[in-house]
């Protein structure tokens, strides 16, 4: 575990380096989706300027579920986004060769290859989302405790939706549009289940479980109702997941064949 | 006990099979078609300690695969391989930590980034203590002269430092085996010459193990102890190059400037005891023959004796012409067989 | 005109070609961006089942859902992107292979485009333009069928498509300043998603933004086809919006032009 923490260090410190060799590139990424964002609340809020209030729910409360979104999609994002380069170059290309000739787990070598910096965007607009509407929460320490042992899970599950669909790549060679195709549920994610019909709502919950990555647990928060179905269901749905992307990974590797003769 | 032992290794891969056009694209994503591709078939053979085994072959022979095999990137479909005692797919992380790896195709420096940056990222991916490190980096100087570069970005390294660097990555946890996939690949000659002469001395102070493959036959001839070539996935030669010379022959090309282009009419090598192919375009004339059968000086001789040359040069055939040659003969024997 | 065509033929040939050999991917890419004109449809019908007006600003809900299916299309329709890669071509040199060739260099990527477009659209024709036009007949409330409008929206479109593609290639030269083409790419299409109306119908934007919005280029690339189609223009803006949109095409063709001859002197400079 320790050797763990070691190499993510150390990674984290070349891409950094790597990353200042175009400080211009470091602003675009950031600004790009600082600007992303803040479009998406403006359309909110156009959106508000005609009703009160959506299905019940509240700006400001749909601006909270909107900033705990952003958290756990900003740290998939920071620490395992060489993921998709999985999926779209690094098996087509045979370039995964490189991760299997050293003595390091591969799906661990690739996450911690990159650090995109580009997240510190969605981390930033995240905070100052959730700061500016942390008045519609009725907060406890228990809750606050809650609040911070949800988000590994729910990074874990944009993890693991990358996981399993980049693994595909091992069969088909490319499989980018497989994880950008899960990865669109997620728009569906934000806003309260309950505008969307029932197959809708089935699929985000338990078959591309988005829903689990925001509006649950948010609803729990804003709530406090359903903590068994909206937190419990998040742990259960995590783990799961998780298991199952791994184990897709490992087939997948051994069904590697690399490319060129 | 040999340390590369190959047993009866077989890879097969699945192809998809298209039928052209739309209709084609449209059936193989209904129902897809495969053929099963033999890429390496029944391959055995062992290296002993020491020793630098040339592995060579036209281009899709198998030599990639193989080698994949050899270092844990492919499962074999059937029989093994074991490397220092270890199957390679067994206990991939273990096993790779004795094993070096450089695709001359391909980089495993960071791109970006000082070249010493990634000596430093290998240090803790490989675990190689602190003391060992400054000790091994210190050897591989010397050898590889990497200091007048260590400072600058990859990227603005040329193609010879780039593979000296390499190189360097791949010895720098002192493996057992080194496995170097085209070396030399788009060096210019005295580069070349500079990183034979680095391969060379890390197999003679180490004792290092090497598997060699090359397109080049002056890699084989200056560094390898024993060749094996395939061919279409199965083997058709194992033995030193002496033997490889022995039982094919080798064929060389000379080509002469001449100063009168009329001259070559006079060129007669029907003195010699064997055939000598001649052809001629405007002034120059290719003369083809066996080497190990009549030598290049003897070639030179007779024809200085015949005619003004302006120019001369040397030329060897590459693998790709061995290898047919083996086939003709192959083609022939089975022939005569039936 | 037909030594023209015969030219630029192996271009539409390669450019379907390869739009064949990545069938599977396109549809993949597709469903995705599909399922987000299906997230804002939900959207809409929470809003309009929220709102106590059957209409906002203008728009009857049927009336959205056309604008949202509608504008979905005409991004897949006015969709550009064979150009992004002529900026990294020309600041690595490969561009040269391409120049010499005895065609317009835009042209390379235009025709190469339009190969892929043929089949693209074939397969989005029927079930999305299709399923339009029977929401249109069988929708409670929805609009009429008006094939005038149909045809008007086609031509405009199509101008909105050639905009794009210049747009898309005076973009790409920003990979001279950027490597990261992800965030670049995400910084653009923001905007465009958002000043084009893709996100939001534009009469939904304060009057002032509006105003704004409604003569840069990006409402020329979505918006202006859509409210042809709707219906929701008179003749008099009718005629001065296809003026715009052609103002904008010119714009855009002589722009590009003038970023290449700087380009090119870079590469003659650059030995590349």
């Amino acid at each position: 575990m320790k050797r763990v923490f070691r190499l993510e260090k150390i990674f984290i410190a070349q891409y950094l380096k790597q990353t200042m060799e175009y400080k211009a590139d470091f602003f675009v990424g950031v600004f790009g989706v600082l600007l992303n964002q803040g479009l998406n609340l403006v359309f909110l809020k156009i959106i508000f300027s005609q009703i009160p209030k959506l299905d019940g729910w509240s700006l400001q409360q749909i601006i909270f579920i909107y900033g705990f979104a952003l958290i756990p999609k900003g740290l998939d994002h920071l620490f395992f986004d060489n993921l998709w380069a999985v999926g779209q170059r690094l098996v087509r290309k045979g370039e995964f060769d490189k991760y299997l000739t050293r003595p390091v787990n591969p799906l661990f070598h690739v996450l911690v290859e990159t650090f995109q910096v580009d997240a510190f965007g969605e981390l930033l607009v995240g905070v100052i989302l959730l700061v500016m509407t942390t008045g519609t929460v009725h907060w406890t320490w228990v809750k606050l405790l809650l609040f911070i042992l949800s988000i590994p899970f729910v990074t874990s599950i944009y993890t693991s939706l990358k996981i399993g669909t980049s693994a595909m790549a091992f069969w088909m060679k490319k499989s980018g549009a497989i994880s950008y195709l899960f990865y669109m549920f997620n728009d569906f994610a934000r806003y309260p289940v309950s505008i969307f019909n029932n197959v809708v709502r089935w699929i985000i919950s338990f078959i591309i479980p988005f829903a689990f990555t925001a509006f649950y647990p948010a609803s729990y928060f804003l709530t406090d109702k359903n903590i068994v179905f909206n937190l419990g269901g998040l742990v259960v749905i995590s783990i799961v997941l998780l298991f199952i992307s791994i184990s897709i990974w490992n087939k997948g590797i051994s069904a590697y064949e690399s490319a060129g003769s | 006990m040999a340390m590369i032992e190959v047993s009866h290794l077989q890879k097969n891969f699945k192809k998809t099979t298209k039928a052209p056009g739309l209709i084609g694209a449209f059936q193989s994503l209904i129902h897809p078609q495969y053929q099963t591709f033999e890429a390496v078939k029944d391959l055995s053979f062992e290296v002993p300690q020491g020793e630098i085994l040339g592995f060579i072959g036209a281009n899709g022979a198998g030599k990639s695969t193989t080698i994949k095999m050899l270092t844990g990137i492919l499962a074999p479909t059937s029989g093994f391989c074991r490397i220092n005692g270890k199957i390679p797919q067994e206990d991939r992380k273990n096993y790779v930590k004795d094993i070096g790896v450089v695709f001359g195709q391909r980089t495993q420096l960071w791109w970006d980034l000082p070249l010493q940056e990634t000596y430093s990222v290998l240090k803790e991916i490989y675990d190689v203590p602190e003391k060992e490190f400054h000790k091994r980096m210190d050897f591989l100087n010397e050898i590889l002269d990497l200091n007048e570069f260590i400072t600058s970005p990859v990227r603005t390294l040329s193609l010879g430092q780039r593979m000296r660097a390499d190189i360097a990555a791949s010895l720098l946890h002192n493996p057992k085996v080194l496995f170097l996939d085209e070396p030399t690949i788009g060096l210019d000659v005295s580069v070349k010459d500079n990183i034979r002469k680095a391969i060379a001395q890390i197999n003679h102070e180490e004792k290092t193990t090497i598997v060699l493959t090359t397109h080049d036959l002056d890699d084989i001839e200056l560094l390898c102890n024993r060749i094996f070539m395939i061919d279409r996935g199965s083997e058709v030669f194992d033995g030193t190059i002496k033997e490889l010379k022995g039982q094919f022959g080798r064929i060389r090309e000379v080509e002469f400037e001449l100063v009168d282009s009329n001259d070559g009419a006079k060129l007669d090598y029907s003195t010699l005891p064997v055939p000598v192919e001649i052809r001629q375009t405007g002034n120059t004339v290719v003369a083809k023959f066996d080497d190990s059968l009549v030598s290049v000086p003897n070639i030179l001789k007779l024809t200085l004796a015949q005619v003004e040359v302006k120019d001369i040069s040397v030329k060897d055939a590459d693998i790709e012409e061995i290898v047919r040659q083996i086939f003709r003969k192959e083609a022939q024997e089975h022939e005569q067989l039936s | 005109m037909s030594s023209y065509l015969r030219r630029y033929r192996p271009f539409i040939v390669a450019g379907i070609e390869e739009a064949t050999v990545y069938r599977s991917n396109f549809i993949i890419y597709l469903l995705g961006n599909t399922l987000g004109a299906f997230v804002t449809y939900f959207l809409w019908k929470a809003v309009f089942t929220s709102s106590a007006n059957s209409s906002l600003n203008g728009f009857t809900f049927p009336e959205m859902v056309l604008y949202i299916f509608l504008s979905f299309f005409t991004g897949v329709l006015t969709s550009s992107d064979s150009s992004t890669s002529v900026g990294d071509e020309v600041k690595d040199g490969s561009i040269a292979m391409r120049i010499l060739k005895p065609i317009n260099f835009a042209a390379n990527y235009f025709y190469e485009e339009i190969g892929n477009k043929i089949i693209n659209l074939g397969l989005l024709m029927l079930p999305f333009f299709g399923g339009i036009v029977a929401y249109q007949i069988l929708g409670q409330n929805a609009p009429a069928v008006n094939w005038i409008n149909i045809l008007l929206y086609f031509i405009s479109a199509i101008i909105a498509y050639l905009i794009n593609f210049y747009f898309n290639l005076c973009f790409s030269f920003t990979a001279f300043f950027f490597r990261n083409l992800w965030g670049s790419n995400l910084l653009k299409n923001a905007l465009v998603v958002f000043m084009s109306g893709t996100l939001v119908p534009l009469a939904f934007f304060p009057a002032v933004l509006q105003n704004i919005f409604k003569f840069l280029p990006f409402s020329s690339l979505l918006y202006t086809p859509v409210m042809m189609y709707l219906g929701k223009y008179s003749p008099k803006m009718i005629v001065s919006m296809l003026f715009l949109q052609i103002f904008w095409l010119v714009f855009f063709i002589v722009l590009s032009k003038i970023i290449w001859y700087f380009a090119i002197k870079h590469l003659s400079i650059q030995g590349g």
